[in-house]
């Protein structure tokens, strides 16, 4: 049975006013009819009164905050007065919010974002190698100007030349996706280096079981919960030679006050590995070991969450106590893998990523099966003329940022958008311009009823032996109304996201 | 184990038992001397505060000495460290540094403590209603304590956990007696009764006394008890066997945190309690205070030492990403 929201009495108040206003909603069809896959969901919230929806929602909350579910924003006083425990220094510990809808993806949708991901990894993977240990031989063949490498922030001299077992640069690579107005599928931007958010995959999961137990019955939904020996079976496969039948694995975080310290702990235990800080490791003759309690136990890969450039003082920043002195060493002698690679933020600058769909054809020979957003490079004369005429329209992004950090986007104030523009007369290899995508939205619990609110999606994909994605991933979502910036620190929240078995969710 | 886990475990464990304890001397001293005159009460909260080791930090705030001001202190003061919020929060803190060793059911159970006491109007309760206050402070430790026990894997890091919460309770006992001995003329029924009940022996010590209130019996028994699990001695030997059992090189000596430890147990257990009383029960409580904060050094030094890093590891702020 399809019936149009706002006027029928079996969806009751929950979707009350709902309105798509133009946008593509992922539940319903333009016409207001529930789409055929979200048919079981939308009747089974039928069966729920706001009321109720509602204690539920505070029950998964409480459940987080009991659990230690959070992250640590500084520098910012807290506004709701609930969630807070900071003290003075502390910085304040939020949750992050989940909405109680899931987010379905149907089969046939999931297959197509599957192998475009698989695909686009894979070419990076590829392009990162030909770079840092290859024969550079897509700058030689003209497919990405040798300049716009070697200016790229996130380009490590000191990785050149350092080989990473089978090629498994990317070992862990979050690709954010959007559809577009026409529901199509595109790629936002990659991150290469230590995407976060896995954790919320599965503890939005976990608490999904608990809080909507029976909406599960009607789904076939694909599980998320064996990320942790996916992940370690990756990170032992890239054991240097020296490691031997049983190489010992380690997460490396910058510590307890590092704003993913949840997620690092989460990851070590679910891989039931150490948990390691810098000063927990010591280099001696190129041999990376942790201090224990009866001396010195070496280490083989270290899956670490630390920015390259904190990495080893050594050779990166020598005013950081958060690396190793001497690990590079360690790596280029073959005695340690880091994962993931040092300087692969050459391939999700956000200026090189307007080539990666020329490197996909180019290294692998096939058309990307998933689109990139169109992109202006304002270093090329054309391209920038043409931006600045009509800035307001666009979005413009910091190449090196991510994090939702440092964008100008419609609306903004003329004081705003001159200080964009002088910095991208200034420097304009540092900026790109996007067209604005109008992000599809998502019924979203507002209170004691629904909205609509833009989403986007991170899935997670692994290098190991093979190229392999999460089903599902992160779906973000923007709770401010009109919002189109999902970031966590910009107030966004999050959704469990459900890849069905073919032919569910109808009802 | 990582050198720096074991030590965020050993801590977890003490500050745990300090705030349970902590807990416990505040109530046995408030109850106490309800019908005390505002003088002599004012002198029984400053020997509190000496016997914590605290009267310098109370002294810098020094609004006058009351149970008010002192429980304040000892309870909600969020920068005085050695405060029942503070030891709740740096529990943990440790153990949150240690998020991948401990089963969730422990850290649950100490990040909802610290959530609910943050959570709670500390300044009221202290002033209406303090028994409550402190039997939910007791009554979460003892959560704690058996979520640790039921959920935990009996391996070194259960072991570290266990010495220091046994070592700080030693020392914490130690505290308590030192406290109800400090008073003019400790002798009643009543007070000896308050003290055993603070250590929630009052009904093991009436079975193995049969109903005489004797103070040298009371030390006798919270001193010396092989059988009692707050006692002294039955803390220390509990430390002494998780000690032994961290596994290590067979050939080896005694660790030197073992051979102090033996030493004290030993003498405690041929301790005869009519020469402790004799010799003076406040100096002898110091000096075994003393010494099992020795231990405690040696414990650190022994196994900690490998999470000590030069200068290059100092300081630094950390940056977010």
């Amino acid at each position: 049975m399809v019936q149009p929201y706002g006027r029928l009495g079996m969806v009751g108040e929950l979707f009350d006013g709902y309105e798509h206003d133009g946008f593509y909603d992922e539940a319903f069809e333009s016409d207001g009819t529930v789409r055929a896959h979200y048919g079981a969901l939308v009747k089974r919230l039928s069966e729920l009164t706001p009321d109720e929806l509602g204690t539920r929602s505070r029950l998964r909350d409480e459940a987080f905050r009991t659990a230690g579910i959070t992250f640590t924003v500084y520098g910012e006083s807290d506004e709701s007065g609930v969630q807070a425990h900071g003290h003075e220094g502390e910085g304040i510990e939020r949750t992050f919010p989940m909405d109680l809808l899931p987010r379905l993806i149907p089969a046939d949708e999931w297959a197509h974002i599957e192998a475009g991901l698989v695909q686009r990894v894979t070419a990076l993977n590829l392009f990162l190698d030909d770079l840092y240990v290859g024969e550079r031989a897509a700058i030689k063949d003209g497919i990405v100007p040798k300049w716009l490498v070697a200016s790229s922030s996130g380009f490590r001299r000191e990785a050149f030349g350092l080989p990473v077992p089978k090629g498994a640069r990317c070992l862990v690579a979050g690709i954010d996706l959007v559809r577009d107005a026409k529901g199509t599928y595109c790629v936002l931007e990659d991150n290469l280096r230590s995407p976060s958010g896995i954790s919320y995959v599965l503890e939005n999961r976990s608490s999904m079981t608990r809080v909507l137990p029976n909406a599960f019955r009607d789904h076939g939904v694909r599980g998320v919960h064996h990320y942790g020996n996916l992940l370690l079976d990756a990170l032992r496969h890239v054991a240097p030679p020296t490691a031997g039948d049983d190489p010992t694995v380690v997460v490396l975080t910058p510590g307890v006050f590092n704003s993913a310290y949840f997620e690092h702990a989460f990851l070590a235990r679910q891989m039931g590995v150490e948990l390691v800080e810098g000063r927990d490791l010591i280099v001696e003759d190129h041999v990376v070991s942790m201090r224990t309690t009866h001396g010195l136990e070496r280490v083989d890969v270290i899956y670490r969450r630390i920015d390259d450039e904190y990495l080893d003082p050594v050779v990166f920043r020598s005013d950081s106590s958060l690396g190793v002195p001497g690990l590079m060493a360690a790596a280029r002698a073959g005695n340690v893998t880091l994962a993931n690679a040092v300087g692969n933020g050459v391939a999700d600058d956000k200026a090189v990523y307007a080539y990666v769909p020329e490197l996909i054809r180019y290294y692998l020979g096939d058309d990307p099966i998933l689109p990139n957003v169109d992109t202006y490079l304002l270093w090329d004369e054309d391209h920038r003329a043409a931006v600045l005429e009509r800035i307001d329209e666009l979005v413009v992004k910091p190449v090196a940022e991510s994090g939702g950090y440092g964008m100008l986007m419609p609306g903004s104030s003329d004081e705003e958008t001159q200080r964009m523009r002088d910095r991208i007369e200034a420097a304009p290899r540092d900026y790109i311009a996007q067209e604005v995508v109008s992000l599809s939205r998502h019924p979203t619990l507002i209170d004691d009823h629904l909205e609509g609110r833009h989403i986007d999606l991170r899935p997670f994909v692994l290098s190991g032996e093979s190229v392999e994605v999460i089903p599902g991933g992160l779906t973000r979502v923007a709770l401010r109304r009109g919002s189109l910036v999902v970031n966590s620190s910009q107030g966004g929240g999050s959704k469990d996201t459900w890849v069905l078995a073919p032919g569910a969710g109808v009802d | 184990m990582l050198a720096r886990h074991a030590e965020n475990l050993f801590w977890a464990g003490r500050y745990i038992e300090r705030a349970e304890d902590t807990a416990r001397i505040l109530d046995v001293t408030y109850h106490g001397l309800l019908e005390a005159s505002p003088t002599e009460a004012a002198r029984a909260w400053a020997d509190v505060l000496v016997v914590l080791r605290l009267s310098s930090d109370f002294g810098a705030l020094s609004s006058g000495i009351d149970a008010v001001s002192v429980s304040q202190f000892l309870v909600s003061d969020r920068d005085n460290p050695g405060s029942i919020v503070s030891a709740v929060a740096r529990c943990r803190e440790n153990l949150r540094s240690v998020r991948e060793l401990v089963s969730t059911e422990l850290w649950e159970s100490v990040n909802r403590f610290h959530l609910d006491m943050r959570a709670r109007n500390l300044w009221a309760d202290i002033e209406a209603e303090p028994y409550q206050l402190y039997a939910f402070v007791k009554e979460r430790c003892q959560m704690v304590a058996g979520a640790a026990a039921e959920t935990m894997p009996r391996d070194d890091g259960w072991r570290f956990l266990q010495i220091g919460w046994m070592l700080e309770r030693a020392e914490m006992t130690c505290r308590l007696l030192h406290v109800r001995y400090s008073g003019e003329d400790p002798v009643g029924f009543h007070h000896w009764l308050g003290t055993l009940k603070s250590a929630s022996a009052s009904e093991a010590y009436r079975r193995s006394y049969r109903g005489s209130m004797d103070p040298a019996n009371v030390l006798e028994f919270l001193l010396l008890s092989p059988q009692f699990p707050r006692s002294v001695l039955f803390c220390l030997r509990r430390a002494e066997h998780d000690l032994a059992s961290l596994g290590r090189n067979p050939s080896a000596h005694l660790s030197r945190p073992e051979r102090l430890l033996g030493r004290i147990r030993a003498d405690l257990e041929y301790r005869d309690v009519t020469e402790v009383v004799a010799d003076g029960v406040p100096v002898f409580l110091d000096e075994l205070q003393r010494r099992v904060r020795q231990v405690a050094e040696a414990v650190a030094l022994e196994y900690f030492r490998n999470s000590q890093e030069l200068d290059l590891h100092a300081l630094e702020s950390i940056p977010a990403g």
